[in-house]
């Protein structure tokens, strides 16, 4: 059971970061076009739908990965500042009452939405001639899977941490404010070090 | 069991907010649009349980988009609910304002990882040693600086916190002061432009991004120089709360080179001249003489080409129809702004970035032409497509253009059309006006004054600011300038922006590992991992913004279903409320959602209440998010939540307490408010730089 519960965590977080680096394909596509407009004079027709495309992959498909990392953001106020077996319980219950629902919903419903393109071949009408669109609709049902099969590893989470009374770990990953690493990056001095003045 | 304090505050909040609830819902009469308020002010109290907002936001609103859509046709209800939520879905995927978000991000995440901000901050200390409360100033420009191109206020703050506040407790700085410069200054990013926040107000609100951009730049700036205001006042008030520093501090140690030279006169720029055929290096000497006279060079040559803009011969060419065309578009006070103006004649950006002020007679005169049009300026009209700009003849932009533009635009076009575009018709060079003489004996004046006191201490700070602050400063500016002026898309401009600081970071690792034996392949390894990280970041970042949205705008539609939104206006408008004061009352509001919510909560989910009301007061909703985006700043140093207290709290030494931290920010706080006010009686300070640059 947890060695299947770590193995989905573990996809979740490879899919989320194998498609992160569409971030670099962005810009650099972003960049060249925008050398090829105005340097080269030849503007390409199919840029903004590619555009538009990679950047509702990268989110969509970082969903899962975030939220294996728990980086969506809470409301802070009282959260924070509970014991681990009441935030668990109250994050059970909201994972049943919101989280299950919409993201079934969501996952359902990008189904057919995506299948109905591909039903009718559908292409892009922002520029004539646009790039297939059902690749880029298929996200969603997709997303919504990832989404779906991550929420259920973080309800398992949430029974440990209520038999248990502390939350299970979570894997490390590259975090925004990493002081260990920051501190290395500035040459920072042992803070403990600095004496309180004298009053 | 006791309840502990933090607790109280949350619990009373959420108390409060349910019992409201109660006792004003009609029970017995109880109408779809109040299912839509009860929703609301559930989803507040679910927001403060701590679930991630984003599935509150989607559950309930599956729910309740479902409810209001069984209350029309029970057979239906489920497949409308489910095409209206992967229909919001879907517009957030294909949204072109968003996406400038994870572009901005990782810009951010580069730019931090380029670690240049130690020298940035020991640079600006270095440079402002007399300034009373130096290293809380330099701290405050610091972080504004830093903050602005990053956007990240936790890096922000948690890096000042271990560079910045060490200094200064050292140096006998009061706590509570460093606490809060650095921890005010941190959140300056959430304001100045290029921020995310914005974005997500312009994409809620309709609002053009770039308006929005150039709008928040001066009260960005403002806010800035309020708080080094209130620092240099309180350190002449209270010296003993910011000490200056020590002479040991202060000192810059002059090279080898510059400290023989300086045996010889302080003056560097003479020392340097006099430096020849001393037996030194004559190409090290001619070297300090070059970075000495940069200041000289980068004047001239922008006085030159501003010169040489305005002067040039009368030009009867293509862009004189585009001009025209843009120049009556914009008199006829269209919303579209004129896209046509600029762009076509990409020569004359330098001109636009020089001096903006020029365009607004450009564009506000549109009968210049007939006067020969001196100035074919217009580069930056406030072009939000490039598309539209790439079109080169004005036969061309012509039928884009209303009806209006179109007769004077043929007229221009037909004139064109005799020769090709490249084609000129010179004319004797004109006069430069009176004002360009004057800013430039006002430049003349500065750099004479600057070579006076070019001391060799004085050479090696600005040697040093050439390395860190520089280079940032044209990074933010050439992102920024390129989007407020028109000459490309947020979008494209972050894509340059993440690109520069991918360069940034790629030049800051190279100069730092110099020495080591093979420096570029260390170089590409290192620059690999931070794209590496930074990419991993973006992804989580955008992640967590962009799948919010998703959340709100399925719960807003379903508010919008309920008819929340019909109760709510017909609730306010009923209050009979002026404009002013339903101004103060939404600022307010906001003020206080600030506690406990999120920026990000609060922008995306009573953003779409809010701004359907701003017609019915006469309310400019640009005016209405840079008040919004100001009042923000507040909700991140507002205890009990605020996060930059607990990133400081975090680096900070043992003895500062956290309620230390508190009591620095509430000053801070208050200058917010008043920056708030004053920007709400002057509302100029943000509307100036639009109304020139877009004609608003």
């Amino acid at each position: 059971m947890q060695k299947l519960l770590l193995s989905i965590d573990r996809l979740s977080t490879w899919v989320g970061q194998a498609f992160s680096w569409v971030i670099v394909l962005l810009t650099l596509h972003i960049s060249w076009e925008v050398f090829s407009r105005y340097v080269l004079n030849n503007p390409r027709a199919w840029a903004f739908d590619v555009m538009i495309m990679m950047y509702g992959t990268l989110f969509m498909m970082a969903g899962a990965y975030t939220l294996s990392k728990n980086g969506h953001v809470r409301g802070d106020v009282l959260y924070s500042f509970f014991k681990p077996r009441t935030q668990a319980t109250l994050d059970l219950i909201l994972y049943f009452l919101f989280f299950i629902p919409g993201v079934i919903a969501l996952t359902f419903a990008g189904w057919e939405y995506a299948a109905d393109s591909l039903r009718i071949n559908e292409h892009s009408n922002i520029t004539a001639d646009g790039p297939p669109v059902y690749p880029f609709k298929m996200i969603i049902p997709l997303a919504g899977a990832f989404l779906l099969a991550q929420g259920i590893v973080e309800i398992v989470r949430c029974v440990i941490c209520i038999r248990q009374g502390e939350w299970p770990s979570r894997e490390q990953d590259v975090e925004e404010v990493d002081v260990e690493k920051l501190k290395v990056m500035v040459h920072a001095e042992d803070i403990n070090a600095i004496a309180e003045p004298r009053k | 069991m006791t309840i502990r304090k933090e607790l109280w505050f949350g619990f009373s909040l959420m108390a409060v907010i349910i019992l409201v609830t109660v006792i004003f819902m009609p029970w017995s009469t109880m109408t779809s649009g109040h299912l839509g308020l009860l929703m609301l002010s559930l989803v507040v109290v679910a927001i403060m349980l701590g679930f991630p907002t984003a599935f509150t936001l989607m559950g309930m609103g599956v729910f309740f988009a479902w409810l209001s859509y069984r209350g029309v046709n029970p057979d239906v209800a489920v497949k409308h609910t489910l095409d209206l939520m992967v229909q919001r879905t879907y517009a957030v995927m294909s949204n072109d304002v968003l996406i400038a978000i994870p572009l901005f991000v990782f810009m951010g995440y580069l730019v931090e990882r380029a670690a240049l901000i130690e020298k940035l901050f020991k640079s600006l200390h270095l440079a402002m040693a007399r300034v009373p409360g130096s290293l809380a100033v330099a701290t405050i420009v610091t972080c504004a600086i830093f903050a602005t191109a990053t956007g990240i206020v936790g890096a922000v703050v948690t890096l000042m916190g271990l560079l910045a506040y060490p200094a200064m407790l050292k140096a006998g700085y009061n706590a509570k002061v460093g606490a809060g410069a650095i921890t005010a200054g941190g959140c300056l990013g959430i304001l100045i432009p290029p921020s995310v926040l914005l974005i997500v107000y312009g994409a809620t609100a309709g609002v053009s991004v770039v308006q929005l951009y150039a709008g928040a730049f001066f009260p960005g700036l403002m806010l800035a120089a309020l708080y080094v205001g209130y620092i240099i006042v309180l350190a002449l008030i209270k010296p003993e709360l910011m000490p200056p520093l020590p002479e040991a501090e202060r000192k810059v140690v002059l090279p080898p080179l510059a400290a023989a030279l300086a045996a010889r006169g302080r003056n560097a720029l003479t020392g340097l001249m006099g430096g020849f055929g001393t037996g030194r290096s004559g190409s090290a000497v001619l070297g300090q003489l070059l970075i000495s006279l940069a200041p000289l060079v980068v004047v001239v040559s922008l006085l030159g080409t501003v010169y040489y803009s305005l002067t040039s011969p009368v030009v009867v060419d293509d862009t004189a129809g585009l001009v025209q065309a843009g120049g009556s578009f914009a008199a006829e006070e269209n919303e579209r702004k004129p896209e046509a103006g600029g762009l076509a004649e990409p020569k004359e950006e330098s001109t636009g970035l020089a001096e903006p002020k020029e365009e607004s007679t450009g564009l506000a005169e549109p009968k210049a032409e007939s006067s020969g049009l001196t100035e074919p300026k217009g580069a930056g009209g406030g072009s939000t497509e490039p598309k539209a700009n790439a079109s080169p003849p004005a036969s061309a932009a012509a039928p884009g253009t209303a009806s209006v533009a179109a007769k004077s635009a043929a007229a221009a076009s037909a004139k064109a059309a005799d020769k090709p575009a490249a084609a000129v018709v010179a004319g004797p060079r004109v006069d430069a006006p009176l004002w360009f003489w004057w800013v430039a004996g006002g430049f003349v004046l500065a750099l004479a004054l600057l070579y006076w006191l070019w001391t060799w201490e004085r050479l090696e700070i600005f040697k040093m600011l050439l390395g860190s602050f520089f280079p940032l400063a044209v990074l933010i500016l050439a992102v920024l300038g390129s989007i407020v002026f028109g000459l490309s898309t947020p979008t494209d401009a972050a894509a340059g922006g993440a690109f520069g600081g991918c360069l940034l970071a790629a030049a800051y690792r190279y100069m730092a590992l110099r020495k080591a034996p093979s420096p570029i392949g260390a170089t590409v390894r290192e620059l690999g991992g931070i794209i590496k990280e930074s990419s991993f970041l973006t992804a989580k970042t955008s992640a967590m913004v962009c799948w919010l949205f998703v959340g709100s705008s399925i719960f807003s539609a379903a508010f919008a279903l309920l008819g929340g939104q019909e109760l709510v206006e017909k609730w306010v408008l009923s209050l009979g409320l002026t404009p002013i004061q339903f101004m103060i009352l939404a600022q307010f509001i906001i003020f206080i959602l600030g506690w406990p919510l999120e920026w990000t909560e609060i922008i995306v989910i009573f953003m779409p209440i809010f701004i359907p009301l701003l017609p019915k007061f006469g309310i400019d909703p640009l005016f209405f998010g840079l008040l919004v985006a100001l009042n923000l700043q507040t909700a991140f140093l507002s205890p009990p939540v605020a996060m930059a207290a607990f990133y400081l709290k975090g680096v900070s030494p043992p003895h500062v307490t956290l309620n230390a931290i508190f009591a620095g920010m509430m000053p801070f706080m208050g200058i917010q408010v008043v920056a708030l006010i004053l920007l709400y009686v002057f509302p100029e300070i943000g509307l100036w730089l639009p109304k020139v640059l877009y004609g608003r």
